[in-house]
């Protein structure tokens, strides 16, 4: 075996080693994109303990699987954080003269696992450390409560006979789903000859109402709403977001010239998901207080010289979401 | 000839060791620690590591004065500071949390920042949902600080399941819901919720966090506010100083120690130097970059007795040990501060009060003022003002006379000073400053 060989062997070890390194650190930043950018391991350097920690219902019982959107609960931590001292050792470690040196902090989060978001909650009123409302104000059928409790702590290093600062950590989960009990908040943008459009929409409001029926605005604007002003916004308030949402004509309508050819387009709004499958609309009279269409469904254009109006038409949209809430808006169609 | 075979067989096997090292990722070493035969059940929590990834800025652990052995980090304010998080959650793969556990999908990473109160009180400042490990905290006010970090991820421990339709209202719904917790079935009208989020079979969230306490320290020179006010003209005189200073407190803090107005017409009463850290911009400027607002408003910084206001902006000289910044105004004929310009014969008095960033301006702290000749000693009040009945102005018609100089200084807890020190020149007038007129 000669210099030249060992020398050859060094050099395709090196090279190996470094493309081998290279690629699987490039990989595991593909499949890890949140840890760019970091240098430390996954555990921490020093003691700092993990402390079980259970959360559960104002009243001592557990928190439901299923949440309803807008409705507030009241939950309760508990966990040795709160106790008077630390815990005088941790995964058999002694930890000598324990004692908190802050009070512990606490933070509550509602995740959205289908967002993979997460919002901060907070209590508007004062409650006691350990506990908090909790208002999910979205459905999800995959979310989570989870609550977060750290607190600083001191103790005398056995090593070094010294005070030595840490936290003591408490986390948890609960998973939970959230009902949408929120119907949809539909409403048509409809265009004629010309370029004369008018567009109505709905917006919750107040938004989160509970308890129910919610309530709703439902807004116009355009120049077949009023052409005197396109631009103005007409607001019709207070209509109870649901299946029977009745603009009465004195307060908003959409007018129409008799020879009209509707362009119809759906605005579709829901705070989770619409079904599509249920979605309607079009032209219509009323009748028991459901939509009896005078018009193709869901036609993207419809002239009225096509149609056999009757005597007070109404454009419309029905739509339901997946949780089945209903929203039907009929809105006056003045041909004239 | 059999030496050099061996010598490749060696080189072979090496390769072989070499290709199946463990890589550099993060594939869950504990679970092959472990070796369980048995499916072990998934944790409700993991532990966390978090620390600062640059330490350049971070102080030692007894700056200034601090206890050192509490763990707590030492910043400066307005100091970004880029954190860095890691946990088992953030593995590529879940056998590090239990065996046979698989991740459903990304982790959630929620970056917070607590404040303590006077009560002790950690309250939240800021809460970001960035579901990154790496997170840039800058925190602009002094005070003790924990920078927490929240990490959650679903874990299941095997397999996989259909999502859960969302909701039953009592309505029709029931089994018609055609809601998907994955969200690929359902059609959606331009809505959120189709993540599609891989659902697991018992998945479930798993969390993890960290803290760190940090003890922000206050790197800005306090604000100053000075009134001169004579009992002349139409001029009601405040009684004392303290009534002065009362005058002022409630303006300063409502300001955040910011001029209370920019237009000359509201100095009739009383002439005002404000100095300050200036507009929102600067006030958030790194600690060897800072600088202050020096205003002048009033008719008292001029021989003539014009009404004016006037701004500029000052460096800010930082002390290289401890960070602490100290802002320095010298007047004189030379500078744009020439000096404080008062009558003869007319009684005035003088007040000044400092805010710090230290409690967010929300207090007015006493500053001592005084005036004082060439050599540093001290001129006596005439009862709880200033009088002075020879003048000294202009300097060359007044040789004779003493030179006067206005002082005062403010320093808050951490050592961060504003000193101001110009002439104090007594006029020969007997007009009325308010008439913009002089003898």
């Amino acid at each position: 075996m000669n210099t030249r060989s060992i020398l050859l062997f060094i050099a395709i070890i090196v090279g190996l080693s470094v493309s081998v390194l290279a690629q699987d650190s490039a990989d595991a930043n593909k499949e890890t994109p949140w840890l760019e950018g970091v240098t430390i391991g996954p555990h921490p350097e020093e003691l700092s303990p993990v402390l079980p920690l259970k959360i559960y219902m104002e009243n001592g019982e557990a928190i439901p699987a299923t949440l309803t959107e807008d409705v507030a609960i009241t939950l309760v931590a508990d966990t040795a954080i709160f106790d008077p001292e630390p815990p005088s050792e941790y995964n058999g470690t002694e930890l000598p003269d324990a004692k908190w040196t802050r009070n512990a902090a606490v933070s509550w989060f509602f995740i959205d696992w289908e967002k993979n978001k997460n919002v901060a909650a907070s209590a508007t009123h004062q409650l006691a450390l350990n506990q908090m409302v909790v208002t999910p104000l979205n459905p999800t059928g995959k979310g989570a409560i989870t609550c977060h409790i750290g607190r600083k702590m001191r103790y005398t290093s056995p090593e070094t006979g010294k005070n030595k600062g840490t936290f003591a950590n408490s986390s948890v989960a609960q998973d939970v789903r959230v009902l949408d009990i929120t119907p949809p908040t539909c409403g048509l943008e409809i265009t004629v000859q010309g370029g004369r459009s008018g567009t109505f929409w709905v917006a919750e409001n107040p938004p989160n109402k509970y308890p129910l029926p919610k309530l709703a605005d439902v807004y116009f604007s355009g120049a077949l709403v009023k052409e005197a002003d396109p631009a103005a916004i007409i607001t019709v308030p207070g209509l109870e977001l649901g299946a029977n949402m009745v603009v009465p004509q004195e307060m908003a309508a959409v007018y129409v010239p008799a020879d009209a050819v509707l362009n119809i387009k759906l605005n579709g709004e829901d705070n989770y998901k619409l079904d599509n499958a249920k979605l309607k609309y079009g032209i219509c009279k009323i009748a028991s207080g459901e939509p009896v269409p005078i018009s193709p469904l869901n036609a993207s254009e419809v002239a009225l010289a096509d149609l056999t109006l009757p005597e007070n038409p109404y454009l419309f949209v029905d739509a339901t979401d997946v949780a089945g809430n209903r929203q039907v808006l009929f809105v006056p169609l003045i041909v004239k | 000839m059999k030496s050099f075979n061996r010598f490749w067989l060696a080189v072979a096997v090496m390769f072989v060791c070499v290709a199946s090292a463990p890589a550099y990722a993060q594939t869950g070493t504990a679970a092959t620690d472990a070796a369980a035969t048995e499916e072990a059940a998934i944790p409700g929590s993991v532990d966390m590591s978090l620390g600062v990834k640059d330490t350049t800025y971070v102080m030692p652990e007894n700056f200034r004065g601090k206890e050192t052995g509490e763990g707590d980090q030492q910043w400066l304010e307005d100091v970004g500071y880029l954190m860095q998080e890691n946990s088992d959650l953030y593995n590529v793969d879940a056998a590090a949390i239990a065996e046979s556990a698989k991740f459903a999908g990304e982790p959630n990473i929620n970056w917070e920042v607590k404040k303590e109160d006077a009560d002790g009180n950690l309250n939240t400042e800021s809460s970001d949902n960035t579901n990154k490990a790496t997170n840039n905290s800058n925190i602009k006010d002094p005070g003790y600080y924990q920078v927490h970090n929240g990490g959650a991820r679903q874990v299941s421990t095997a397999g996989g399941a259909e999502g859960e339709a969302v909701g039953d209202s009592g309505g029709e719904s029931g089994g018609e819901s055609g809601g998907s917790a994955g969200g690929s079935e359902t059609a959606s009208t331009g809505n959120e919720g189709d993540a599609g989020a891989a659902a697991g079979g018992d998945a479930q969230t798993v969390t993890a966090q960290q803290r760190i306490g940090i003890e922000v320290h206050d790197c800005t020179a306090p604000d100053v506010w000075i009134a001169f006010q004579e009992g002349a003209g139409t001029v009601n005189m405040a009684a004392t100083e303290e009534a002065l200073k009362a005058q002022m407190v409630s303006k300063i803090i409502e300001n955040m120690g910011k001029p209370f107005s920019t237009d000359a017409k509201d100095f009739e009463d009383a002439s005002y130097i404000f100095l300050e850290e200036g507009e929102d911009a600067d006030r958030d400027s790194i600690p060897w970059e800072k600088t202050a607002r020096l205003s002048i408003a009033g008719t008292l910084f001029n021989e003539r007795g014009a009404p004016k206001f006037e701004s500029g902006k000052l460096s800010s000289k930082i002390n290289q040990n401890d960070y602490t910044n100290h802002v320095n105004v010298i007047g004189g004929e030379d500078k744009s501060l020439k000096g404080v310009y008062v009558r003869r014969n007319v009684p005035f008095i003088i007040a000044a009060i400092s805010t710090d960033n230290g409690n967010k301006r929300a207090s007015a702290g006493e500053v001592e003022v005084r005036i004082e000749d060439a050599a540093g000693n001290l001129v006596e009040k005439d009862g709880e003002g200033y009088l002075f009945r020879v003048p000294n102005y202009p300097r060359a018609d007044y040789k004779d006379q003493p030179d006067y100089f206005f002082a005062t200084s403010a320093v808050d807890k951490d050592g961060n000073l504003t000193t101001i020190r110009m002439p104090l020149y007594v006029v020969n007038t007997q007009a009325a400053f308010e008439g913009g007129r002089n003898q």
